[in-house]
């Protein structure tokens, strides 16, 4: 990018017009930002606010009658939610790990201009995103061919991969690595494997950065594995573990209105945000972080290089 | 001029591929009948003999499941092979490509006699396998498959002599040589080659269910045959309101979308302050990261009914109380809000990259010549960013007949009051998939349904696009 410094923007005098419209921008983000913010905000809040207070007055956006109550209870018998944490970190780690070597890998394979089937091979994982068998084959596959029912590998296998992240990882070595480098590499008596370990790697940090924190956070958030292939729960993800909470909440209020009992000795409703917030938290203290590799990071491309 | 003999050849295959030229021939009906259960009355429907493109209606009427899923791979193959026969003589006919000589049009011929040598090949082990399920010689191929087979041998070692002159002139090489000479390329596809494989290739087959009414007391692949009756009840009961509401909001999501990923692209990049740029767009990215189960808790908590923040605020002021969940007609703006709360900065961000590609150089000559902020973005900005929302929109064309899975289940869920204007695809197979064991083949016909709707409108858009500019064509 060039910059003069002579002609930076407050050498030239700004019209009027140029004024109204730039306060009009700082209005519009800021009411953008706040409406993107605000729903973080009720569940916070929510919270911490006594459960009594919810059920007699309703979710608010600020914590009235202050209390850790909600935090109390979830953390009285942890030990449901520590294994749903646990298995998360699990998923989340061996499939990020074993699926971005495998994106990366695929990445470097379609990215080779001498490799004579990269559009093919572009062509024939880009397919599978427009035609599928759909949603049964591909369970019954998973539950009755492979008898994966119950398995743990039925939650992180089947996410490994998607072609969006391997055309964008694409996009990153192109951009990463000149043809010409890896051309005089190959020249000194580099083989594929020494060109892609020894040059590509260490210079494809951001690429890495930004595909990683896309499949770990598809794998933080999946719910719907563990709905179709968990026999038992102690190998539930997290969101789904939540999810179910949520229902059974649910399911024991209606319980406790149908024989007119008092469902205020259990605070329900601030349980509810309670668990929303400590599933969430790891994401959003990871992401002031992280973010800067999906702000700087994501471009998108065409499927065939 | 051999290739034009060949051609002969691929002409005569057509032809024989003609539905007056039967394949199998039924040679022992008495011991079908005994075997498999087929009534008199059935007998009478049953012809003598079948060729590739009639063998299901045998299935059907036999009710016997289990060559279903090898018949329906007959007839793909013979389908297959016409194809690319056809193909073939077109481009024979057409005349030879200046930079790779006639290796275009061989190829095609390869494969339409690779396809027909495979075609015959899996005709004679049909009958071998079905005579082995049945315990009889029931079936026989007849002579033309063998005719097939020999010929279409023929032709491909004819063609492939051919192949390796034209490969010689124009220095091109096969797949095995290609093997040879990067190995290491493909040791490292292999694990994506599995993953794949298991993930979305074989699953395909599995789109044999929806021609059968599944259940599982049978085995996979062995429920009997129905044709396409689960499409008829399809159309009937649910595909229209299903493929309206899927498109519809698509097209909303995808329209509205767009349109304020841009416009909040464009705010960013005209603020000045750095601080304010980096604050308003992690802000905005950060519902990006919430998960579908996190945004059902939200969205219960501002419209539930008793305690809800809406109608907290509304009881408040002294209005009546509005009952979300119980009237479907909030609910394609809600959906439609939360759509965008949740991914208006992740495109923001795509935008936002292109935008500061441009070279800020244009933007000062145009401020030397008098433009004002919106003719700036008008003629610099919108037609700089054309580019990206023309792939964007492809990639999400692509997947317009799916939808937003995670969106419409986590909201919606099983409140079946809703299910009217908010029931998509995608939650109508999940909850077959779940709930009705006893309905998978319609599931999977709704999702083959689905799967082929939006391949073909991709297909076409993406050819009309190549047609008036290949630049911008996905592929």
């Amino acid at each position: 990018m060039k910059n003069k410094p002579q002609a930076a923007p407050t050498a030239i005098k700004k019209s009027a017009g140029t004024k109204v419209f730039n306060g009009i921008s700082y209005v519009l983000l800021a009411f953008g930002a706040i409406v993107c913010v605000l729903p973080f905000i009720i569940i916070v809040s929510g919270s911490f606010t006594d459960n009594v207070t919810i059920l007699k007055q309703g979710y608010s956006l600020f914590p009235r009658d202050f209390t850790l109550e909600a935090y109390r209870t979830i953390f009285r018998s942890p030990k449901d939610i520590i294994q749903a944490y646990k298995m998360n970190v699990y998923y989340t780690v061996v499939g990020t790990s074993i699926g971005l070597t495998m994106i990366a890998l695929t990445g470097y394979v379609i990215s080779r201009q001498e490799f004579k089937y990269r559009n093919t091979v572009s062509f024939l994982i880009y397919f599978t995103s427009i035609f599928g068998g759909g949603m049964i084959p591909w369970y019954l596959m998973y539950a009755n061919v492979l008898n994966l029912k119950g398995h743990t590998l039925a939650i992180w296998f089947p996410a490994l991969m998607s072609p969006f992240l391997v055309i964008l990882m694409r996009t990153f070595i192109v951009g990463a690595v000149p043809n010409a480098i890896t051309e005089s590499a190959k020249i000194d008596g580099a083989g594929h494997f020494t060109i892609f370990f020894r040059i590509v790697l260490p210079v494809l940090k951001a690429g890495l950065a930004t595909v990683g924190l896309f499949l770990a956070l598809g794998y933080w958030n999946d719910w719907y594995r563990s709905s179709m292939f968990s026999t038992n729960s102690s190998t539930w993800q997290l969101q789904f573990y939540l999810y179910d909470l949520l229902n059974a909440t649910t399911a024991m209020k209606q319980m406790a209105s149908n024989v007119s009992m008092k469902t205020a000795d259990l605070p329900t409703e601030s349980v509810k945000l309670a668990m929303a917030v400590v599933a969430t938290g790891p994401v959003l203290l990871f992401y002031p972080f992280v973010q800067r590799f999906f702000v700087s990071g994501i471009t998108v491309g065409a499927v065939k290089g | 001029m051999k290739k034009k003999w060949i051609c002969g050849v691929s002409a005569l295959f057509l032809i024989l591929a003609l539905p007056f030229f039967s394949r199998i021939v039924i040679v022992d009906l008495v011991g079908l009948f005994s075997n498999i259960g087929v009534t008199r009355e059935m007998a009478a429907d049953l012809l003598t003999g079948y060729n590739l493109f009639n063998i299901l209606s045998f299935v059907q009427y036999s009710n016997y499941g289990r060559i279903g899923l090898f018949a329906m791979l007959l007839l793909l193959l013979m389908i297959a092979c016409v194809y690319f026969h056809i193909a073939f003589i077109i481009r024979t006919l057409m005349g030879a490509r200046k930079n790779k000589g006639e290796l275009d049009i061989l190829s095609a011929g390869k494969l339409a006699f690779i396809f027909e040598i495979i075609t015959a090949a899996a005709t004679i082990a049909f009958v071998i396998f079905s005579n082995i399920k049945f315990g009889i010689r029931g079936f026989m191929p007849t002579v033309w498959v063998y005719i097939e087979l020999l010929l279409a041998v023929g032709a491909y070692v004819l063609i492939k002599v051919l192949e390796a002159k034209e490969r010689k002139k124009y220095n091109e090489h096969g797949l095995l040589h290609e093997i040879k000479k990067n190995w290491p390329l493909f040791i490292m596809l292999i694990p994506t080659f599995v993953y794949f494989m298991i993930n979305n290739y074989l699953p395909m087959l599995g789109v044999y269910f929806a021609f059968t009414s599944f259940n599982f007391r049978d085995g996979l692949f062995a429920s009997p045959f129905v044709g396409l009756k689960n499409f008829e009840f399809l159309v009937k009961a649910d595909l229209f309101r299903l493929t309206k509401n899927t498109i519809l909001y698509n097209v909303v999501f995808i329209g509205i979308g767009n349109i304020l990923q841009i416009f909040f692209a464009i705010l960013v990049s005209r603020v000045a302050s750095k601080w304010y740029k980096k604050t308003s767009q992690t802000l905005m990215f950060m519902p990006y990261f919430v998960s579908f189960v996190i945004l059902k808790v939200i969205v219960y908590n501002v419209f539930e009914y008793q305690h809800g923040l809406i109608n907290n605020f509304l009881t408040s002021g002294g209005a009546e109380r509005i009952d979300f969940y119980n009237t479907p007609s909030y609910w394609p703006v809600l959906i439609t809000l939360f759509y965008l709360w949740k991914n208006i900065g992740y495109g923001m961000v795509v935008y936002l990259a292109t935008i500061t590609g441009i070279d800020n150089e244009i933007y000062e000559a145009a401020k030397v010549d008098g433009a004002n902020e919106v003719q700036q973005i008008w003629y610099i900005t919108l037609p700089h960013i054309k580019p990206t929302f023309i792939i964007l929109l492809l990639y999400a064309l692509g997947s317009i007949m799916k939808g937003q899975f995670e969106l419409f289940y986590q909201l919606i869920g099983n409140n079946g009051v809703l299910f009217n204007i908010t029931d998509i695809f995608d939650t109508y197979v999940y909850r077959i998939t779940m709930t009705q064991p006893l309905s998978i083949g319609l599931g999977t016909a709704a999702g083959l349904y689905q799967s082929l709707f939006g391949f073909l409108i991709i297909v076409l858009v993406n050819y009309l696009v190549k047609r008036k500019n290949p630049e911008y064509a996905l592929f």
